[in-house]
Order: C-alpha cells, then sequence, then structure tokens
C-alpha cells in the first residue's frame, strides 16, 4: 500500500476550521505589547533599580538584532556575518538625523519634550529612517547572495561589515555649535561630521524600555507571521532545498533578497535603539566582526528559525556577560566553550526548529481522517 | 476508471502540448545531450528509457530550466519556455520529482503540499504582516486544497508530521503529489519505482495511469524498470550517450536492434 494511489472519488465534505481575518484582530497582538512596553517603561526601573533596567534595554535591543538576523541566517539559510554592519549604518544614520535634526529644529542637540514628547517622535521617526536606510544596504548585500553560497556569501557579509567600520573612521568630527551647524556649508558636512574613529558623542539620549520593547513587539510579530505564512514557508523552502524550491515555483532570488532586506531594516531599527541608548556611544568599532558574531552566535544556539530559541539565547548571551562583568575578558572563550559543547550535544541549537510551546503541545497525530472509507 | 482519453494515434499531430525541437547542451567537451525532441501531446504518457548515464535526468534539467539549453526551442502549449527560469517554467505548467528524493524535509508534510500550491496566488509582505482577510482566505485555500490532494493520495492522516519521517515509499509518493500541486500541465517523473518492491511498482504503474486521467496531466516518465514502462508508456524514447537512439510504441522499442545493443552493448550482428 506504499506505493500507492487509489484515488478517492469522493470530494472532501467537511471543511477545516477557517480562521477569518479581522483588521483589530490582527493589530491584538502589537497592542498587547505596547502595553506590556508601557508598564514595563513605568514601572520596571522602581521595581529593580536603573541598572538591571539598563541591561533590560540592552536585551531588548539584543533580542530585535538576533531575531531579524535569524530571518536570514535561521529561515533563509543565507549564512549572513555582517549584520552589526547594518545596526551600525542605521545607527549612524538615525544618530545624525536626530543630532542634527534636533540643532535645526530647536536649537540644541539635547532631549526635548518628554514621554511621546516631540523630541521622541524625532527620534523613533530618525530610528525607522535608519532602518529604512540599512534595508537598501541590505538589497546591495543581498544581490551577491543570488550567486554566491556558503562561506563564500558569509565572506561577502563580513567584508559589508568591515567596509562600514572603515568608512565611519573616515567621517569628520561632530559638529558641537549650533551656529557653526547653521554657517556651515557644504564642504564641512563632506564627508559627514560623525565623529570619525572615536564615535558619534553628543547624541540625544532617547531610547527608553517603552521605545525598545514596542519595537521589539513588532519585530517579533513580524518575524512570527512570516514564518507561519506562504512567504516564510517559500523562505524555509529556499534554506531546505534550493533546487526543490526552484521546482516547486519559488523565486529563490526574490526570497533571498527580501529576506537580506527584512533582517537589515530591523537591524537598523535596533541600531538607532542602540545609538540613542544612555552610556552609549555608537562608533566605528560597533560594525566590526566581533559584534556580528555574537548575533550569530544567538541564531545557531537558539537553533534555525526558532524565534523564541533564539530570543531565549539573545537574552542568556546579553544577561550572562552583565552578571560576570568582572570575567568579562574570559567572555570570548566562554563563547567558543559554550558553541563546541553546543555542536557536540545539540548541533541543531536549544530548540532546534521548533517554537518553545512546541514542547509541551503534544504532537497531533493526525490533522483529521475525514473519509470513514480511507483506510491506511 | 476510465481508459486513457488520448491514444498514441494523436502523437503526431501538431497541437503536442510539450513541442521540444532540437534541444541540446554540451558539459565541456562533454555532449550530454544533442538534438533531443519529443512530442507530448494532451494527456499523452510517455516513457524516456536508456542506459545509466544516457543523459535522462539531463533532458528533465534542460526541460525544467535547471540547465539552459544551447540550442532547440521547448514549446509548452503555446508558449515559449526555452530560456526562462525553473520557477517560471513550474508556473508555466511543468513539474517534476526527482531521482534522489528531494522534500523539505524540516517541513511538514501539509507544508511541502502548501509550498507547491503557493506559486500562483502568492500574498505580499503587507498583507502577510498585517494577517489581512485576503491572507486569510488565501491561506485557508492553500490548505484546503493541500489536504484535499493529501486525502486522494490517502496521506492525510501524515499531514503534520515532518516530511523527513516519512517512509521511504511515502517519501516517494509525497514528491508526486507535491509535484501535482503546483498545477501542472506536464509531470515529469524521475524514477518513481526506484526502491519499490513488485507489488508497490504494480500499485504505482496503476497510480500514474489514474493521475494522467484524474489530474488531466501529460506524463514523461524516466524508469528503469521495463516491464512497468512498456505496460503503461503509449510511446517511448530510448537515449544512449545523449543521442535517441529510437522511438515508438512499446512493442517496436522491444524488438529495436539499436536498443538491445544499447543496453547489452553488444554489436548488432550478436542479435
Amino acid at each position: 500500500m506504499v506505493g500507492t494511489v487509489s484515488l478517492s472519488t469522493k470530494n472532501r465534505e467537511q471543511k477545516s476550521e477557517l480562521r477569518t481575518g479581522n483588521a483589530l484582530l490582527g493589530l491584538l497582538p502589537i497592542a498587547a505589547g505596547l502595553g506590556i512596553a508601557t508598564l514595563m517603561h513605568f514601572f520596571l526601573p522602581g521595581l529593580i533599580g536603573q541598572f538591571y533596567a539598563r541591561i533590560v534595554t540592552d536585551i531588548g535591543i539584543t533580542i530585535v538584532l538576533a531575531v531579524s538576523l535569524n530571518i536570514v541566517n535561521g529561515m533563509t539559510g543565507q549564512f549572513s556575518i555582517g549584520h552589526a554592519g547594518f545596526m551600525t549604518l542605521g545607527g549612524y544614520t538615525a544618530a545624525t538625523i536626530t543630532y542634527y535634526g534636533s540643532m535645526f529644529l530647536w536649537d540644541s542637540a539635547g532631549k526635548h519634550g518628554g514621554f511621546l514628547g516631540s523630541g521622541e517622535w524625532l527620534f523613533i521617526a530618525s530610528c525607522v529612517a535608519g532602518g529604512l536606510f540599512a534595508a537598501f544596504a541590505g538589497y546591495i548585500v543581498g544581490l551577491p547572495s543570488l550567486r554566491l553560497r556558503g562561506d563564500y556569501l558569509a565572506i561577502v557579509t563580513l567584508g559589508f561589515g568591515e567596509i562600514v567600520r572603515v568608512i565611519l573612521q573616515q567621517t569628520g568630527k561632530t559638529i558641537d555649535d549650533v551656529e557653526d551647524f547653521k554657517n556651515a556649508g557644504w564642504a564641512q558636512l563632506i564627508p559627514p561630521p560623525v565623529g570619525g574613529a572615536v564615535g558619534f558623542d553628543g547624541v540625544p539620549k532617547y531610547t527608553n524600555l517603552f521605545w525598545v520593547y514596542a519595537v521589539l513587539t513588532i519585530t517579533i510579530v513580524v518575524a512570527y507571521r512570516l514564518k507561519g505564512s506562504s512567504l516564510g514557508r517559500a523562505m524555509i523552502s529556499v534554506r531546505e532545498d534550493e533546487i526543490a524550491a526552484q521546482a516547486m515555483g519559488v523565486n529563490i532570488s526574490r526570497q533571498k533578497v527580501l529576506a537580506f532586506v527584512m533582517a537589515a531594516f530591523f537591524a537598523g531599527v535596533a541600531g538607532g535603539l542602540f545609538a540613542h541608548e544612555r552610556g552609549v556611544i555608537i562608533s566605528p568599532k560597533d560594525a566590526g566582526f566581533q559584534r556580528s558574531f555574537d548575533y550569530v552566535i544567538m541564531t545557531v544556539l537558539g537553533g534555525r528559525g526558532s524565534i523564541t530559541g533564539v530570543t531565549l539565547a539573545a537574552v542568556l548571551l546579553t544577561a550572562l556577560p552583565e552578571m560576570l562583568r568582572d570575567f568579562e575578558q574570559y567572555r570570548l572563550i566562554v563563547y567558543a566553550l559554550l558553541l563546541i559543547f553546543m555542536m557536540l550535544v545539540r548541533p541543531q541549537g536549544l530548540l532546534g526548529i521548533h517554537e518553545i510551546w512546541n514542547f509541551w503541545q503534544r504532537p497531533k497525530s493526525s490533522v483529521k481522517s475525514a473519509s470513514p472509507e480511507a483506510q491506511v | 476508471m476510465s481508459p486513457p482519453a488520448t491514444t498514441s494515434s494523436a502523437v503526431q499531430s501538431a497541437d503536442a502540448l510539450l513541442d521540444v525541437d532540437q534541444i541540446g547542451i554540451s558539459f565541456g567537451g562533454l555532449k550530454a545531450v544533442q538534438n533531443f525532441s519529443l512530442k507530448l501531446p494532451r494527456s499523452g504518457l510517455f516513457g524516456l528509457i536508456g542506459p545509466n548515464g544516457a543523459g535522462k535526468t539531463t533532458v528533465f534539467n534542460l526541460l525544467t530550466g535547471v540547465y539552459r539549453p544551447d540550442c532547440g526551442q521547448i514549446r509548452l502549449g503555446s508558449t515559449q519556455l526555452g530560456r526562462g527560469k525553473p520557477h517560471e517554467i513550474t508556473a508555466a505548467g511543468i513539474a517534476r520529482t526527482f531521482q534522489n528524493i528531494r522534500l523539505f524535509p524540516n517541513l511538514t508534510v501539509l507544508d511541502n503540499v502548501r509550498l507547491a500550491g503557493q506559486l500562483r496566488n502568492s500574498r505580499g509582505l503587507l498583507d502577510t504582516v498585517l494577517r489581512t482577510r485576503g491572507y486569510h482566505q488565501e491561506e485557508n485555500g492553500l490548505r484546503e486544497k493541500a489536504l484535499n490532494l493529501l486525502e486522494i493520495f490517502e496521506l492525510q492522516d501524515r499531514a503534520e508530521e515532518l516530511a523527513s519521517n516519512l517512509s521511504y515509499g511515502h517519501q516517494r509518493k509525497l514528491e508526486i503529489i507535491r509535484a501535482l500541486a503546483t498545477d501542472p500541465k506536464v509531470l515529469l517523473l524521475d524514477e518513481p519505482a526506484a526502491g519499490l518492491n513488485p507489488q508497490e511498482k504494480r500499485m504505482l504503474a496503476h497510480s500514474i495511469q489514474q493521475i494522467r486521467d484524474r489530474f488531466q496531466v501529460a506524463v514523461l516518465l524516466i524508469e528503469h524498470d521495463m516491464p512497468l514502462v512498456m505496460e503503461i508508456c503509449e510511446r517511448i524514447v530510448v537515449l544512449d550517450h545523449g543521442v535517441t537512439i529510437c522511438e515508438g510504441v512499446p512493442s517496436e522499442i522491444q524488438n529495436d536492434p539499436r536498443v538491445i545493443a544499447a543496453y547489452l552493448g553488444g554489436g548488432l550482428e550478436e542479435n
């Protein structure tokens, strides 16, 4: 009976449970996430103190980066190790807009307005602009991925991060004085005055728990909805078998570029959050391969394509070094050992291809055996 | 089941569904396939046979766009396919299975079929992210269609399992289902009987004919199992060293000295 096809002639009568779309229902998870972000913003620092609140902020930004990288590395199977390049590009773009935009609008590069005030709206708009710019770069980097595979693509993306780093080192000093900025000619704006090798100092510190977790909510909702959709399946099919994917009508070029663009967009937005974080001076070395590698490790440890797995790995790998600050110089050694250990005992990552709830959900044995006469 | 709608008399008619005209490809100095021609009528069931390395799978790869032919024309209905990309050719209506099974092992059986079904109606990113009404309608439609197909082939009970967990025979079956989910006009089967036992082969032979009738597809079959090919194919093309050495109805092929020579390696006089 194995090779057989006894074509049952009857039609399926009963329909599977149809989920009907409702625009409001579709926005529910985002609204819930925004609610949680608001609560975190107002109550978390009081509960756990500023130091830990700062770590929670860092974790949020890192999750955005790891989950977005997972769209390329995990779902689509294109090995990119230039994610920090996209992040830094977005970060510099966003920082430039808020820094000089604030000078232009309010004659000062300082913070303007309170929670959800005009300054914060400029900030979040600049983050989105940073994301768009990074997405454009993602498109450019995505193009070679159509011809390159595996190691070769990895080297291209690695090179991209290094190019971003070197270019940013060649930029000019920031203009601190409002009058100087307003009187500056084009000559002083090329190369862009974003701090050069020492980093972009003086960026208004708008990043707070609300915005970080609002962006995180949107990133996760988008990634999750992508994964379960036709588009996501097409991406996963590229990872599984490119030849078969093509034969099934998947435009693999389009899927790869789309994956790169989406991942770069969220990385760029996360870079904007990072650049405006208190205690951070975004600098060219942030684009280097070390930071990129941190995110790659998170996707590998979490499991290819598992959003919850990667989130878990991002939380662990951000929180642990902070908790063990005294041993920071050993961080990379610990990472290396952790990776070797994981590759030996669990090469598919913490959660493999599954989401966390798949583990206490009993495997569905059958969808339905609808027809009474369908025997095995 | 009803008898085959089309008979071999339609073979030479000008309105062949798949019209392959003198295609060829070389890899370096090796002429893998030369001057391959084929007229496959609507609902035809043809066989493509030949010794190992004769270029049968290369012909499939040329027809599906994996390789671009150096020369020649491929026409499907009124569409010229020659230089199309694989996904465009699949969308135009040529689907295939693979000699060495190429399922998506980490996707479920249902998702394997759904993926193949979605090629003509993929929703954009915005619909996907916002989960609009149109998105849900389409996903429901895809699911329904995939489950229907699985039910026809009695695989619906395995829908939520990973494709890699299926038995070998079921994996072969799923490959055929997946190819059918792309709504093809022409189905290319690359050694579907490989690794099946005699009992399973007999059922497969029956199935292929049923698929042809029920889904209204023309079938081109690569197969090494001669009794199976001779039993179900209306016409057979024999390849050797990339060259068509013989074409005809099964009885002609069986008695053709060139074919026997190609398979047994002897000279003509030995027969």
